[in-house]
């Protein structure tokens, strides 16, 4: 009896130190997130900079050094740009440990990225948590904005300058269709959240509208497409090879050719690197037109060439100075409203929705959806590879 | 019957280099008793040593000797550099613990192939490096080659399995019919009786290693010529390798070859007839299988012991 009554006790006493240390720490959390705007704030920019998908990784932060160089200073603002690298070959656990060690930091503001569909999930949870605006300049995966059988893998503080796979999948299957003529196609996913969300977006386009569809899953991991390959038909009119590793889709591409297969390739934004994937007669989506040809751009182009000499202008890089320019003014915006202090990062994230841009990188004006943290009336482009493993847009 | 055709082209391509790093396997626990896990790694350095001398002969679109020549090169280039890392691994890593508890080595065999593979991803990144051996030459080695009904085999194929057999028949031939040959196969069977008969135990383990990391080298090239190769790739391919080696009897030579080309049809037939999916799944299943109701492989010999 006494024994119980002493572990009553404890137990009570061990709730009430816990509860007023939670009180506690919460009230520490806010003051110590607190960070005047004229001091040096950091931005962190999470992106592959290393293996398969480092091309894109190393290409975005081309573009988010320029946006931070040539945009924080007339907003009055210093900004440091830090780094994380999350090789898409390990997974989720180079996401879960760079979130983590951001929202320690309590100059950290914000955070650009991540940039893989993947990493996203992974870590967005951790920044929420945390107050931490993310914003992605390449995850399209459709679930991290809308809620896809009862599931909504994104929060509400993950947002994205481009569009979803509910667009790019549509956007090939409709190609496809239309201009491509298929009547049966292989459609592949690597057993990842990226490639399966948008083989399934594109499949159930193309049995819509009465295309015969096979589909075959690899391994992330697959180096050798033989077995693949031989499983496609000789009669396949295309292959819908959605990998974020481009190398990947060439190889592939070069198995095709050497098993005699005719069917046409199409890859989408993942595999978007010309260096890297150039068969020729394929096929290649992406969020982004190329940008050289829009007028408004050219001083910004001017510049970026300049800081990367002998250098050309991707497709995932000026998405990348769009969510770095959206995020500096939403830091703007909460150091006017906070009067030079921002309370915490939370009053970022809050403002985010707040920003649009008149003279949009990509083209026209920049707007968020009013339903969800996607850009309004976005689209994507597809490009053909051209004999001389250039991408040429065609759609 | 196309399927079929393909699916064997598939298995003799994929087994022939899975042979080759089986050897290697069968070659170091056969003198040593020593399950070399470093040789996956092994293999990849050979596949990224085969790229740099890809580059510094002009590369695949304008190579600065004929491609067959190009070809012999970069492949003796990944031998000797491998050869020399075997040497290397052998005198640092197992020499030293070579009267310790056995687990002791096994357990630097793991730490030198966590070594390779992240020394190399550090030095040269983790990104892909692709042979892009489509460009050599035109395509000739895509689009040379004969066909067996609608199905093309090509050059390309042609030589990986041909080279991997020529280098298996060198292989079967030194150690048979050499002075060296039969001193590593009286190393294997009694080390001490060997040494008490004069031969020189180091050199022949040295011997052994060389051998073993050329074969894994040269399996580096064939691999990475028809798809790219990375930093991580040491490990799959080992482990694969080893499955290999015991599926046709670890220490036993002609076991290693039989044991790949069996791995190589087995994943290729399972991809081809069953599901993609789990080829890697029924490959493994096949090493439980092995390990439970034949522990000595197809060829290897049952571990007699006199009481």
């Amino acid at each position: 009896m006494k024994k119980g009554i002493t572990l009553a006790v404890i137990a009570a006493l061990a709730v009430a130190v816990a509860a007023g240390t939670a009180n506690g720490s919460s009230k520490v959390a806010a003051r110590s997130q607190s960070v005047s705007c004229s001091s040096t704030l950091k931005i962190a920019f999470v992106a592959p900079l290393t293996g398969a998908a480092g091309f894109l990784g190393t290409e975005q932060l081309t573009w988010a050094k320029l946006a931070v160089a040539t945009l924080a200073k007339p907003l009055g603002l210093k900004i440091q740009l830090i780094q994380g690298d999350t090789p898409v070959e390990q997974g989720a656990a180079p996401a879960q440990a760079l979130a983590q060690k951001y929202v320690a930091d309590k100059t950290v503001v914000g955070v650009i990225g991540p940039s893989t569909s993947g990493a996203v999930a992974a870590s967005t949870q951790t920044y929420f948590q945390a107050g931490m605006a993310h914003i992605s300049p390449s995850a399209t995966r459709v679930d991290l904005t809308y809620t896809v059988n009862g599931v909504k893998e994104g929060t509400p503080a993950f947002f994205r300058v481009v569009p979803a796979d509910n667009i790019q999948g549509p956007t090939d299957a409709s190609y496809m269709v239309n201009t491509l003529h298929v009547k049966k196609v292989v459609v592949f996913d690597f057993q990842e959240p990226y490639s399966q969300g948008l083989s399934s977006q594109v499949e159930t386009y193309l049995k819509a509208h009465g295309v015969t569809t096979i589909h075959l899953s690899a391994p992330n991991t697959t180096t050798d497409y033989s077995s693949y390959v031989t499983k496609v038909p000789s009669d396949a009119d295309a292959v819908f090879f959605p990998t974020q590793q481009p190398p990947a889709a060439q190889t592939f591409a070069e198995q095709l050719v050497e098993q005699g297969k005719t069917a046409i390739m199409f890859s989408s934004d993942g595999s978007d690197a010309p260096t890297q994937y150039n068969k020729p007669g394929g096929y290649v989506s992406n969020f982004a037109p190329d940008i050289t040809g829009i007028a408004a751009d050219q001083a910004v182009i001017a510049q970026w060439k300049k800081a990367n000499p002998g250098q050309s202008v991707g497709s995932f890089g000026p998405p990348t100075y769009g969510a770095v320019q959206v995020l500096l003014n939403a830091i703007h915006l909460a150091c006017v409203a906070d009067h030079g202090t921002l309370k915490s990062r939370a009053d970022v994230f809050h403002n985010v929705k707040k920003v649009a841009i008149k003279q949009w990188i990509l083209g026209g004006s920049f707007k968020w959806s009013t339903k969800t943290n996607d850009p309004l009336n976005t689209k994507f482009y597809i490009f053909k590879i051209q004999s001389d493993g250039s991408y040429k847009l065609v759609g | 019957m196309d399927t079929f055709i393909q699916l064997t082209v598939d298995a003799l391509t994929l087994g022939s280099v899975y042979a080759l790093v089986a050897l290697g396997y069968s070659l170091v626990y056969g003198v040593l008793k020593l399950l070399n896990f470093a040789h996956g790694d092994v293999f990849m350095v050979g596949s990224f040593v085969g790229y740099g001398a890809l580059q510094a002969l002009g590369g695949p679109v304008s190579p600065v000797v004929p491609v067959w020549l190009l070809l012999v090169l970069v492949t003796l280039a990944a031998m000797a550099a491998c050869a020399v890392l075997g040497v290397a691994i052998e005198r640092f890593a197992y020499r030293p613990l070579r009267n310790a508890p056995r687990i002791a080595p096994l357990i630097s065999a793991l730490g030198v192939s966590f070594f390779l593979s992240n020394s190399m991803q550090l030095l040269f990144g983790a990104q892909q490096r692709d042979y892009k051996s489509y460009s050599l030459s035109g395509g000739s080695l895509y689009f040379k080659g004969f066909d067996i009904g609608s199905v093309h085999v090509p050059l390309l194929r042609i030589i990986t399995v041909v080279s991997a057999f020529v280098l298996m028949i060198v292989l079967w031939f030194l150690v048979n019919r050499t002075r060296t040959g039969k001193a590593m196969r009286a190393t294997s069977y009694d080390r001490e009786a060997a040494a008490m008969l004069g031969i020189d135990i180091d050199r022949v383990i040295v011997f052994t290693f060389v051998l073993g990391s050329a074969l894994a080298g040269a399996a580096g090239v064939m691999f990475a010529l028809r798809v790219p190769t990375f930093a991580a790739v040491g490990f799959t391919i080992g482990l694969k390798g080893f499955t290999a080696a015991v599926i046709g009897g670890i220490g036993s030579i002609p076991g290693a070859m039989v044991g790949g080309l069996l791995l190589g049809a087995a994943e290729s037939y399972t991809a081809g007839y069953w599901t993609t999916t789990w080829s890697d799944l029924v490959v493994f299943s096949i090493l439980i299988g092995f390990m439970i109701f034949r522990p000595q492989g197809l060829l290897g010999r049952a571990d007699i012991r006199k009481v």
